[in-house]
């Protein structure tokens, strides 16, 4: 057996609820497409927002989907989760009875934790006074059942733990699930990030005056900021040699990654620091920035984000930069989902041969400069390093680097 | 002492050998200074005093809104005993400025973050210095205040924008990155009672692997009436009990990282966790699975199965879950006598977040002011949380002077 202090560790399944559509099949195919997953906001009620469009997955009822746990144990984020999870297990041919190693791990990333569970004990606290919560609605609030909920729902036996470092969470959950593996401190992980739209998500974002009017048009001349947006993205990782000897279908290998924290300011983003995640999670994956063939970017649409986030790949790429798009112009901001999404997609991305578009892009922003955002619809690429990135309220940076594994 | 290792068998500097049919021995990492707030007051040194009384008062019964400091945030609060945090002096430490904006979580985990980093004099490179912060969801009190004004203002987009960042759970640990200027690893996980046990086992990862050297990694956990309602409608404190809060930071690097003749309070070895749930599997199948991880946990540390070590549980104050964790301990230590056994819940009450945290605290205190029992080498924390989460850390004592 080779070394447990250094193996490689690759992505055998993926899981996905958004809103594109209920399983990863549904998400890719409108990411391929351009479509968009954002509408009405159903999951609050809008009334007396100014802005009441959300990315919210649709028609999604977790005792479909949830096979092993009863739903209304948890959140909805954990549910949206559990659901991935699931999903995402079964992609990786790892649905059947005992089939899972023992020791599986979860690692979830969530910004808002069970926001929607808090808001439903708010609004019945305010409506009846505190004296009328209940204990099943208490315990739907902890954030860190997020991960619990998939550990139960696969029964899973090793380490069950949720990331809070909000929109950032997914690359953080998905980083640490790499280095257990690596390492030999795990041998097989569910990892990803889910949240669930919510009341207060909304009206935060809108009293910061960050929503956009319609859709997100990251990178776009005219771009006015996010759509509020929820979903579950779950990515199953084992060791390189375990797909292998099972011959599993192996989308990409976790190359390595990066973090590093503003410490500037709690909102605005700081290009010096983001740069310097990239370097990090380079020299971590052992690549060079001539080697990244596409970067599925924050993009999150808003003025100060796109215009630091591509000077910033500019400092470490110069010239040179590769193309790089936003899923969020598909599906909107799905906050501590967004980067396991990223991730997801970036897989998707390596395996089938494409890039990802920004697809309500209609003229890119010239204070960029000279970039290629893959506007429209996808591409078709060979891509074979992609780079994810994952930014955050808080100054949270964290940097994934994905690989291609030839046949 | 000479801060080179303190339990020779379990010292190596990298990911060993794979040990007899089980994970490979841990890499330790120094513990060399700490920030502490609780309800024993501030440091090390108020939590011995208080662990030497004879019996440490279970906190004020009846209707606690007479006994609820107006610091703490909220309005009409339950009737539940609960155990303020005490010595606590945010202006003494963080100074005025933009005090008012910050929640109580923030001032703590600020404050225990800005007087740990002090008491370590070396100096270490801001870019590869980090922080781990251990929560249940941040600020309770800060999204109580944010979640209600969307129900009850004229708009429901008429918050306080400049709120939002601090409704999230990784507020604190932001903050504080900008106060100290740290720019290397920032990472917050929740979890329950397991939050703290989290971010010492992340903490150590992310040594172990390169990605920072040195980390303060801890828990936090504010009192605010919001949480106070919680616990109460739950019914999950022990009647005798008291809900409490705190903060403990700890100031971690790579063992010997610090150079020869560095002081270290202690050392943490392996920090294991698993999962049982509690449904399918049980209680038993979670106190269980935590007495497992007890064992992997002293084996990867390099400690016989019959090691006398002192156990500082973590459940105390929650009901059900108390036995649960009584027989996972029984299962895995056997019988634990009263002289190695470390009782935080009447010292601090239900700190959930904060728990394992300070659970560590504790240890320390018993070792730093001479109360190791004999033979005493090493400590146990344990923790167990409600959705089925397990988790128990190694302490190990520094060599006796």
């Amino acid at each position: 057996m080779p070394d447990r202090a250094s193996r490689r560790v690759v992505v055998t399944g993926l899981g996905a609820v958004s809103g594109l559509g209920l399983g990863t099949g549904a998400l890719i195919e409108g990411i391929r497409q351009g479509r968009s997953g954002i509408g009405p906001a159903e999951q609050f009620d809008p009334t007396g927002f100014e802005h009441t469009l959300a990315g919210e997955v649709r028609g999604f009822d977790p005792a479909e989907h949830l096979h092993r746990t009863a739903p209304e144990r948890w959140g909805r984020s954990g549910q949206l989760a559990a659901a991935a999870g699931r999903m995402a297990v079964a992609d990786a041919g790892l649905d059947g009875p005992a089939a899972l190693p023992d020791g599986g791990v979860s690692c979830f990333g969530t910004t808002n934790g069970e926001s929607q569970a808090v808001e439903h004990a708010v609004a019945r606290w305010v409506a009846e006074g505190p004296g009328a919560l209940e204990p099943a609605q208490v315990g739907r609030t902890e954030p860190g059942n997020i991960a619990s909920a998939v550990s139960a729902e696969l029964g899973l036996t090793g380490e069950a733990v949720t990331f809070g470092t909000a929109c950032a969470a997914g690359n953080y959950a998905i980083g640490y699930a790499y280095d257990l593996i690596r390492a030999g401190e795990a041998d097989f992980a569910v990892c990803g990030g889910a949240d669930a739209s919510n009341r207060a998500t909304h009206a935060g974002f809108h009293a910061l005056g960050a929503l956009a009017e319609t859709v997100p048009r990251p990178f776009d001349e005219h771009r006015d900021g996010i759509v509020t947006a929820e979903g579950g993205a779950a990515l199953v990782l084992e060791p390189l040699d375990e797909a292998l000897r099972r011959g599993a279908r192996i989308y990409a290998e976790v190359l390595g990654y990066g973090m590093t924290c503003d410490a500037k300011h709690m909102t605005n983003p700081n290009a010096a620091t983001i740069a310097e995640c990239v370097r990090i999670a380079h020299a971590n994956a052992g690549v060079t920035p001539g080697d990244v063939d596409y970067i599925c970017a924050h993009g999150t649409g808003t003025r100060a984000n796109d215009v630091t986030e591509v000077g910033a790949v500019r400092e470490v790429f110069g010239a040179a930069l590769p193309p790089i798009s936003s899923i969020k112009s598909m599906l909107g901001h799905t906050m501590g989902a967004a980067a396991a999404f990223g991730a997801l997609v970036s897989c998707a991305a390596l395996h089938e041969g494409f890039l990802p578009p920004s697809a309500t892009l209609r003229t890119v922003d010239p204070a960029l400069g000279e970039v290629d955002v893959v506007p429209g619809t996808a591409r078709a690429a060979a891509p074979r390093v992609v780079q994810n990135h994952g930014f955050a309220f808080g100054g949270n940076n964290a940097v994934l680097l994905l690989g291609k594994v030839e046949a | 002492m000479t801060g080179s290792t303190l339990l020779a068998p379990a010292a190596s500097a990298r990911p060993a050998a794979r040990e007899e049919g089980g994970a490979p021995a841990v890499a330790p990492v120094d513990i060399l200074g700490h920030g502490v707030f609780s309800a024993a007051g501030f440091g090390p040194e108020a939590i011995a005093a208080a662990q030497s009384r004879p019996s440490a008062p279970a906190g004020a019964h009846g209707d606690a809104q007479d006994g609820v400091p107006a610091e703490l945030p909220g309005e009409g609060w339950p009737e539940l005993a609960v155990r303020p945090v005490t010595g606590f002096d945010p202006v003494a430490v963080l100074g005025r400025k933009g005090l008012s904006r910050l929640s109580r979580t923030d001032q703590l985990v600020m404050a225990a973050c800005t007087l740990a980093a002090d008491a370590v004099a070396a100096p270490a490179a801001q870019a590869r210095t980090g922080l781990v912060l251990g929560t249940t969801v941040g600020s309770s009190g800060a999204q109580e205040v944010f979640f209600r004004d969307t129900f009850v203002q004229e708009y429901p987009y008429l918050v306080n924008p400049s709120a939002f960042p601090g409704t999230l759970m990784n507020s604190a640990a932001g903050k504080t990155a900008i106060r100290l200027g740290l720019t290397g690893v920032n990472a917050t996980v929740s979890g329950g009672p397991l939050a703290a046990l989290h971010a010492l086992r992340y903490a150590r990862t992310a040594l172990v692997n390169g990605h920072a050297d040195r980390l303060l990694a801890g828990g936090v956990e504010e009192l605010s009436a919001a949480s106070a309602w919680a616990w109460r409608q739950s019914g999950a404190l022990h009647p005798a009990a008291a809900l409490g809060e705190g903060c403990g930071i700890f100031v971690l690097e790579r063992a010997g990282a610090a150079g020869a003749g560095r002081g270290v309070l202690g050392q943490l070895l392996a920090c294991e966790t698993g999962y049982a749930d509690p449904v399918t599997e049980g209680p038993l199948g979670v106190a269980g699975r935590l007495a497992a991880v007890v064992r992997r946990a002293l084996r990867r540390s390099g400690l016989p199965a019959d090691e006398p070590v002192a156990v500082a549980p973590g459940a105390a104050a929650r009901r059900g879950w108390s036995a649960v964790e009584r027989r996972a301990l029984r299962t895995a230590l056997g019988a634990v006598p009263a002289d190695r056994l470390v009782r935080t819940g009447a010292l601090f009450g239900e700190t959930y977040g904060a728990s394992v945290a300070l659970q560590l605290a504790a240890v320390l205190a018993r070792w730093q002011s001479g109360a190791a029992a004999p033979g005493e080498r090493a400590a146990v924390l344990t923790a167990v949380g409600p959705d089925g989460s397990v988790g128990a850390a190694v302490i190990a004592r520094p060599d006796p002077r």
